[in-house]
Formats: C-alpha cells, structure tokens, sequence
C-alpha cells in the first residue's frame, strides 16, 4: 500500500488519504517537539505555545480579534464598492483606462501611500481603513478585471440576440452573471488582504486587533506568544476563507467551480 | 416526385453584402434571396443549409446575418411585420440585434438563469400578461420534454437540454427567424436526433419560421434543407485575395429533392456534386 503512496498520479482511497494527513500531523508535532528540546532550540516547545494562547487570552485575544474582524468587514465593504464600481463601468471604452491604470498602481509600496495619507488623514482609525481601502481595491480591480476579460464574446452575443441593449447586457451578463465571481476574487485576494490588515493595525496601537498583538509579541521577544499569535491568525483567515466559499455556493446555485 | 409549393412574398434579402475587418475582408458580394415556401395542406418553414471549408466566413455571414454584426457594405432585409402590406407588398426593414435568433454551437445560455427564468427573459419584450407568458413558456416546455428540468441552471441540463433551451428561448425572442452556428458539431447520435426533431418542430409551428443553419456534414444538410448555398473562396477574384463568398445555391425545392424522407439516388449525386463544388473553392 505504501508504495502506492509514491507513484506519480496515484489515485488513493478517502481512507487512505486519512490515513497519509494524520502522518503527515504526527510526523510535524513529532518534529516540533524534537526540535524544541533542549537548551538552544528556535521553535517554542508546544507548552510554551499553549502558555502563549492562555497570556494572549488573558490580554483579550476575543476583543482584538473582533476588532481586526471589524476592521476587515469595514473595509472590504468600501473596497467593493468602489472596485465594483470602477469595474462595472470599465466595458465603457472612455473609462476602460481608468481601471486599467488603478490596476497597474497595485505596485506602488505601501510606505509610500501611508506617507501621504497620513499628510490628509488625521485620524488613526480613518487612516488605517483608507490604507486597507486603497490596496484592497488595486487588487480587486485586477482580479475583477480578468474575470471581466473571460467573459466569452458567445455570452454577450448571447444577450444581444435576446434583443438585450448594451446596458441589459452589462446587467445580465457582466453584474448579475458573475457576481458569484466577484465572492471568489475577495476569497483569493484574502491572504494578502488578511497580512496587510495585520500591518496597518500596527500604526495605531489604541485601535487594538491582532497586529497590535504581534507588536506587542515581538517587542519582549515572547516565543510562545508570537507561535500562538500566528496560528490564530492563520486560523482566523483560513475561517474566512472557508465563510466566503460556503457563502458563494450556498447563494448561488449554479456557482460549482 | 417533386412536392407541390408555392413561393409567396420575400422572407429574407440579402443585397451585395460584404464585412472586413481593420481593413481585410472576410466576406464580399453576397446575395441571395429566399421566398415564404408555401405547401398544400401543410405548415412548412423554410430550412436553409449553408455550407464551406473552415475559414470561408460563414460564420461572419451569419453574424451580419443576425445583426451582431455591422456590414461594411450591402444590406440585410427582413418583413416588417410591424407595419401594414401596401400594395400588396409586406414593408421591409433592415436587420436589427433580436430580429433573428442566434444559436452559437455552444448552445450558450444565461448561467445565472433556469430554464423558466431563460425563458420567461426572452419573452419579456412581448406584450403577454405575466399569466400568459407563463402559460406559453409551460406549452413549450411541455412539447420539448423540459418540464423535469425547467427549474434548474445550465450547468446541471444535459447536452440536450441545454440544445433545446437554446433554440427554444431564441424562437420566443425573435418569432419567426433563428439562425444557427454548426449545431450538430461535435454531438453523439441522440442529440443530432434531437436537433433533427427540434427543426421539425420550429417548421411545422409556422409556414414564416425560417431556420438557417451551418454544417460541415453535407448529408444532413441535404436531408433537412429546401435550400443550400456553398460558401467558398471567390476565383474570380483576380486579385487573389482569400474573401469568402456564395460560390453556389441549390434549390431542393426545384430540383424535386426537398421534403423527402430518406436519401434517394438524386440526393446521393447532389452530395457529390455540392463536395466537387466545396473542393474547388
């Protein structure tokens, strides 16, 4: 059965899969107990880790995750709208420019914008939403916009020979046939979108959230702390990640990708 | 035996019609004229195959031909059924986007619509009562074997449903015209059945309903069409230039051959020549 295991584009059965995953958990909790041994080691031991959850707990991890959730939610919900926006109107031909160049802006750094910002931004919370708001829509843009060039001619011409105007068109095919799309491009983009809310929130430490956390982690150089801290930040995006997809083919039906 | 007809007034004129894009042109000096087929005692559309080698711009002309597409020069004329006959004569316009129903050979449909919503979207420009169009859609679905899938999105309808919820919403969209890309490219047995059956059905509804379809199987377009035009590279053209055009037009309906149920020994040698016709241009 192992051997099976290793030959290139083997099919294994559900149980075996099983069997490879619990493997692969034991093999790394064996290592990371291995490797935290010792007087010199790099990684924490698990008892420090768990020591790091209960002091983070104890620091209101609750609260600050709620507050970065927060935080998220807000500026999601201005970046779709304004991506959106400058999406659906870009099958015009004078404003097709316009989403393109946004979209070219995703290489601007970040210090850069912050710099600015800060100049007409006063207030803490306001600046960290802009930030977010500006670097999630130049990646939303951009994916939307390959979503919008994969749109075959057939489904327009489609439309169009159901004596659909251009507008109509827009509506059907564009805005209502694929905002099932849209669910899956802020699913994509949640990653980066999810490490670059963690480093905003380190500009305004009284707003509190996760990356006030890690600043405060990385500052006493709390091993434990930092270990516990990031996996309940990789836990927390991987919960959004699977939120978002069970949204998408819950709400839309015929959405099986 | 030949069948009797009649040819009544002009369904669809297509006058020196020619398309180029940036320039280069794909199609030229296309015309043809097809008339309203009338036959004793029974309801009978018009079948029209086009047939030609890949890249000869048959599907350009249709996509003029359904008003996709702007014609550089030349026009598209269909009745006006809008307006009142005068003299004797039905108005004519120019074709519009949605004056003629376009099936692609994807059989492409709205994604985000079932059956009964695709349907009730291609009806939503008539001036039914909601009541109305839904007893209509029903009716429909009922003859085409969808009722067991009218509430459900493309992506879960087989190959043959999918085909005839295409030809279907396209037929409530435009009334009597649909024109079709290749529909039996790539189908098994069963669904070219189903095609075969779906044109019955449209010819037999309505004496104006027009079906114009393209093929590469010139069998099937000579068991199903009254009329087949070859579309070809123009040799007369001195200059050499690769431009599609009509090469050659069969009338089944003249020759004796249209409305016949199996191939005869006059069917097998017009399949010849429509291939020498084909080869050589």
């Amino acid at each position: 059965m192992i051997k099976r295991w290793f030959r290139p584009f083997e099919k294994v059965s559900s149980k075996e899969s099983a069997i490879i995953i619990l493997i692969w958990i034991v093999l790394v909790l064996g290592y990371w107990t291995l490797a935290s041994t010792g007087t010199k080691h790099l990684f924490p031991t698990p008892g420090q880790v768990w020591n790091g959850f209960k002091s983070l707990y104890e620091e209101g991890l609750v609260v600050h995750i709620v507050s970065s959730l927060g935080l998220f939610l807000q500026a999601i919900v201005l970046a779709v709208i304004v991506s959106l926006t400058i999406i659906y109107l870009s099958p015009l031909p004078a404003l097709k420019p316009v989403a393109v160049i946004l979209s070219r802006f995703r290489f601007l750094p970040l210090t850069g914008i912050t710099f600015y910002l800060a100049m007409l931004v006063s207030d803490a919370r306001r600046m960290q939403v802009s930030v977010l708001v500006i670097f999630m829509s130049l990646y939303f843009i951009t994916s939307l916009l390959s979503v919008l060039k994969d749109i075959p001619q057939e489904e327009i011409d489609h439309a169009r020979s159901l004596k659909s105007s251009r507008w109509e068109v827009l509506w059907e095919v564009v805005i209502k046939g694929r905002f099932d799309y849209v669910l899956d491009v802020l699913r994509q983009n949640l990653a980066i979108i999810w490490m670059m809310l963690v480093t905003v929130e380190s500009i305004l430490v009284a707003a509190g959230g996760l990356g006030v956390l890690i600043k405060n982690s990385d500052k006493f150089m709390n091993h434990g702390r930092i270990v516990a801290l990031q996996l309940v930040i990789l836990l927390v995006g991987l919960m959004l990640d699977v939120v978002l997809n069970v949204l998408r083919k819950s709400l839309f039906k015929y959405s099986t990708f | 035996m030949a069948l009797k007809y009649e040819l009544k007034q002009t369904i669809l004129h297509v006058d020196n019609l020619s398309v180029a894009y940036d320039g280069k042109v794909i199609i030229h000096k296309v015309s043809f004229e097809e008339k309203d087929t009338v036959r004793p005692e029974k309801n009978t559309g018009q079948t029209i195959a086009f047939l030609g080698r890949s890249g000869r711009g048959k599907s350009t002309l249709f996509r003029t031909l359904t008003g996709l597409e702007k014609p550089t020069t030349g026009k598209v004329l269909i009745p006006d059924y809008k307006k009142q006959i005068t003299n004797g004569l039905q108005p004519a316009k120019m074709v519009e986007e949605g004056d003629v129903g376009f099936v692609n050979q994807k059989y492409t449909l709205f994604r985000h619509k079932t059956i009964y919503q695709a349907l009730m979207f291609a009806l939503r420009k008539t001036n039914l009562a909601k009541s109305e169009k839904h007893d209509k859609i029903m009716s429909y679905i009922s003859d085409w074997g969808l009722e067991g899938c009218m509430n459900q999105y493309p992506v879960f309808l087989s190959g043959g449903q999918r085909q005839r919820t295409a030809i279907l919403e396209q037929l409530l969209s435009s009334g009597y015209y649909i024109v079709l890309d290749e529909p039996f490219s790539g189908l098994d047995i069963g669904n070219i059945r189903n095609v075969k059956k779906s044109f019955q059905l449209i010819s037999d509804s309505n004496e104006l309903n027009t079906i114009i379809f393209s093929t590469h199987d010139i069998e099937l377009a000579v068991e199903l069409a009254d009329s087949i035009y070859v579309v070809g590279y123009d040799k007369s053209d001195s200059s050499g230039s690769q431009v599609g055009t009509i090469v050659k037009h069969f009338d089944l309906k003249e020759m004796g051959l249209a409305w016949h149920e199996g191939l005869k020994k006059e069917h097998i040698d017009l399949i010849d020549n429509i291939k020498q016709v084909m080869l050589a241009s």
